[in-house]
């Protein structure tokens, strides 16, 4: 009972704030549906850059628990999902607020994500520290087979094309030995000075998630768009409490599978929601009704992406592979505040990593009760300007970018990769897998060239053999290839469906 | 035989031809060009081991733009350059000049700029209402950040001639 110990330090008045403040502007970041829970943390880090490491890890990860939920009201009350993550409480919240049920359907969410979220937490409190024991066993080849690991699952899941997105993780990689290279001591790829310092993690972050997002609401601004529905209904908190915590199997399927599918590098709370949809709907016996303004959907739905939340952590802390593409983000954040995931995470920064997830708990009960008092007053929420988000948003970023290390070519970076990923969206290629090729980039170039080093002389210079004997190796390898060879089958079915 | 082998290239030309699949082909060979030089033309003072890792990249993504060519993939999507070019070189303009006229000005003639450009035509019943409106909310849009920023976290951002 470890995290028992730490749980003093969050209820410091400057902690709560931050969670009370997070949780507050997360809800509504969320609820925009120009803006995915991705992008408002890449947006918020270089912010948390000047405070303490836990205060900032605290924010963040208010933040990250605040967007995934906030993102159900736009859900609900636009039919235009908030976030990824909110696609499959679209397809019967929206239908409920049609029925003018709007109250009911937002406080089912609410108390839903709060069921599910905790169950994550928990989850992460009792995984996590098995896991860091185990990757005590990792040594060079085996970290840079995780660091492979890690962009190869990304690129197959999060993409439709397996090439694309093996293409995008590499592109990622190639960015990360931009520079100077501290371990070999060389300047690689600098083309102009402005490339001497590197692309930094942070900076690659808001240029590859929040400029691209920018460029979208400009294009986008003079589309039609749905208007928000007023939160209607007659139903009270009691009622909305009862009902939730009547559909025991919605619940469990939710959060169980939402668990699951966090702790699986990669797969976010898209995935999670529609899985869980799915299967919920598969066992109850309102089958008919889903998709009509089924409750049960979104109980199920919403339970599942934010029980993803903690577990996508646990890969995160133990073995630096992000569980979601919102952890990938949170990766960033704990790089630059010189937290090293890893086993040594509960030995060398015990006190912050343990605050952290125990803030987490106490995020899941702000939500509620900020979700809760916001669902009355959320048509508002939905009226800020497509103009003033964009702007807002651009000015933010520049202001992030610059912050992190007082560099003007920071800036030129973010705005060139962010206009790039722009246009790369648009033939198929996504972000993500280029975050995480920037991110593990080094980890897998530095331990690739100690391994062959290592391996050299181990092996009398046939280093190849060092990287591909030992069970820890051929485990990971096969991973690699049977996720690759998944992908391309799922490909195939896919396009000839 | 020939024309055959003509009307056959033509073909998977127009089937499997896009500007993506050329810039990333385009990349591969810069890319293979720069990490394989000292492999080629070997220097004595530069140590092997430096390009090593991105050979593989390179490698790499040549392999995957190869087979980018020949997958058969949903078009892509257009793009409304009509309404993203004058949003796009605001931008530019903005990060260019930020340097000599300071961030905060600089953010706040984007932020004005950018709501005034981006306006939809029921907005504007009274242009120079709907001005001062946001002229306003961008004066103080830029001081809140200055507040916040500047004199609470200290953070300065790129400062030009004015402040």
């Amino acid at each position: 009972m470890e995290f028992l110990d730490y749980f003093a330090n969050v209820f410091t008045a400057y902690h709560l704030a931050l969670l009370v403040g997070g949780t507050f502007v997360g809800i509504i970041l969320g609820a925009l549906p120009g803006l995915s829970p991705t992008m408002s943390v890449a947006l918020l880090i270089p912010f948390t850059f000047h405070m303490e490491p836990e205060s900032g890890l605290i924010l963040l990860g208010a933040m990250y628990t605040a967007t995934v939920a906030g993102g159900a009201i736009s859900a609900i009350l636009v039919n235009v999902p908030g976030a990824p993550a909110n696609i499959a409480t679209a397809m019967d919240g929206h239908k409920m607020a049609k029925q003018g049920k709007s109250k009911e359907a937002l406080h089912y969410c609410f108390i839903s994500s709060f069921v599910g979220g905790m169950f994550g937490v928990i989850i992460l409190i009792f995984f996590t520290p098995p896991l860091a024991e185990l990757s005590l066993k990792f040594g060079t080849t085996e970290l840079f087979w995780i660091a492979i690991l890690g962009i190869t699952i990304i690129a197959t899941i999060d993409s439709n094309s397996v090439v694309k997105g093996l293409l995008s993780g590499l592109f990622g990689l190639m960015l990360a030995t931009i520079g100077d290279n501290p371990v070999l001591g060389v300047e690689r790829f600098v083309f102009t000075e402005h490339l001497t310092g590197g692309v930094n993690i942070v900076v690659g972050l808001i240029g590859l998630f929040a400029m691209p997002q920018v460029l979208n609401l400009m294009e986008n601004y003079y589309n039609e768009k749905n208007t928000a529905l007023k939160p209607t209904g007659s139903s009270t908190l009691m009622n909305s409490f009862t009902y939730v915590f009547g559909r025991v199997k919605a619940l469990s399927i939710g959060s169980v599978i939402g668990a699951v599918i966090g702790i699986i590098p990669g797969a976010g709370g898209q995935i999670a929601g529609l899985v869980s949809y799915d299967q919920a709907k598969k066992v109850s016996e309102n089958r008919a009704n889903y998709g009509k303004g089924e409750p049960e959907g979104i109980v199920a739905a919403e339970s599942a992406n934010n029980s993803m939340v903690g577990p996508s952590l646990i890969p995160l802390l133990t073995l630096s592979i992000p569980g979601s593409p919102t952890a990938a983000v949170l990766l960033g954040g704990l790089l630059i505040h010189g937290i090293f995931p890893g086993h040594e995470i509960f030995e060398t920064n015990k006190e912050v990593i343990w605050t952290f997830i125990d803030s987490l708990i106490l995020a899941q009960v702000f939500m509620l009760i900020i979700g809760l008092f916001l669902s009355k007053h959320s048509a508002w929420i939905m009226r800020v300007p497509d103009n003033f988000m964009a702007v807002g948003i651009m000015v933010l970023a520049v202001f992030g970018t610059y912050s992190i290390g007082n560099s003007y070519s920071d800036v030129l970076i973010m705005v060139c990769l962010g206009t790039i990923m722009f246009f790369a969206s648009k033939a198929g290629f996504s972000a993500v897998p280029v975050v995480l090729g920037i991110i593990l980039g080094p980890i897998a170039e530095n331990n690739f060239l100690l391994g062959k080093l290592i391996g050299g002389a181990k092996f009398d210079g046939n280093w190849i053999l060092y990287f591909t004997t030992g069970t820890i190796n051929i485990t990971l390898i096969v991973i690699c290839i049977i996720s690759i060879a998944y992908g391309v089958y799922s490909n195939r079915k896919s396009n000839k469906n | 035989m020939f024309t055959l082998i003509v009307n056959l290239i033509k073909t998977s030309m127009n089937k499997y031809f896009k500007i993506s699949t050329l810039l990333v082909l385009v990349l591969a060979a810069i890319l293979l060009i720069i990490s394989f030089d000292e492999v080629i033309n070997p220097k004595p003072w530069v140590d092997n081991e430096d390009y090593l890792f991105p050979r593989f990249i390179a490698s790499g993504i040549a392999i995957l733009g190869v087979l980018l060519f020949f997958e058969q993939s949903e078009a892509e999507k257009s793009t409304n350059y009509k309404d993203l070019l004058p949003g796009l070189s605001l931008i530019i303009v903005y990060i260019l000049t930020m340097k000599f006229i300071g961030f905060y000005l600089a953010s706040m003639i984007l932020f004005f700029a950018g709501v005034m450009i981006y306006r939809k035509p029921e907005e504007s019943t009274n242009f120079w209402r709907v001005c001062i409106v946001r002229l306003s909310i961008a004066a103080l849009f830029t001081l809140t950040l200055y507040g916040l920023f500047t004199e609470m976290l200290h953070v300065h951002p790129p400062r030009g001639m004015f402040f």
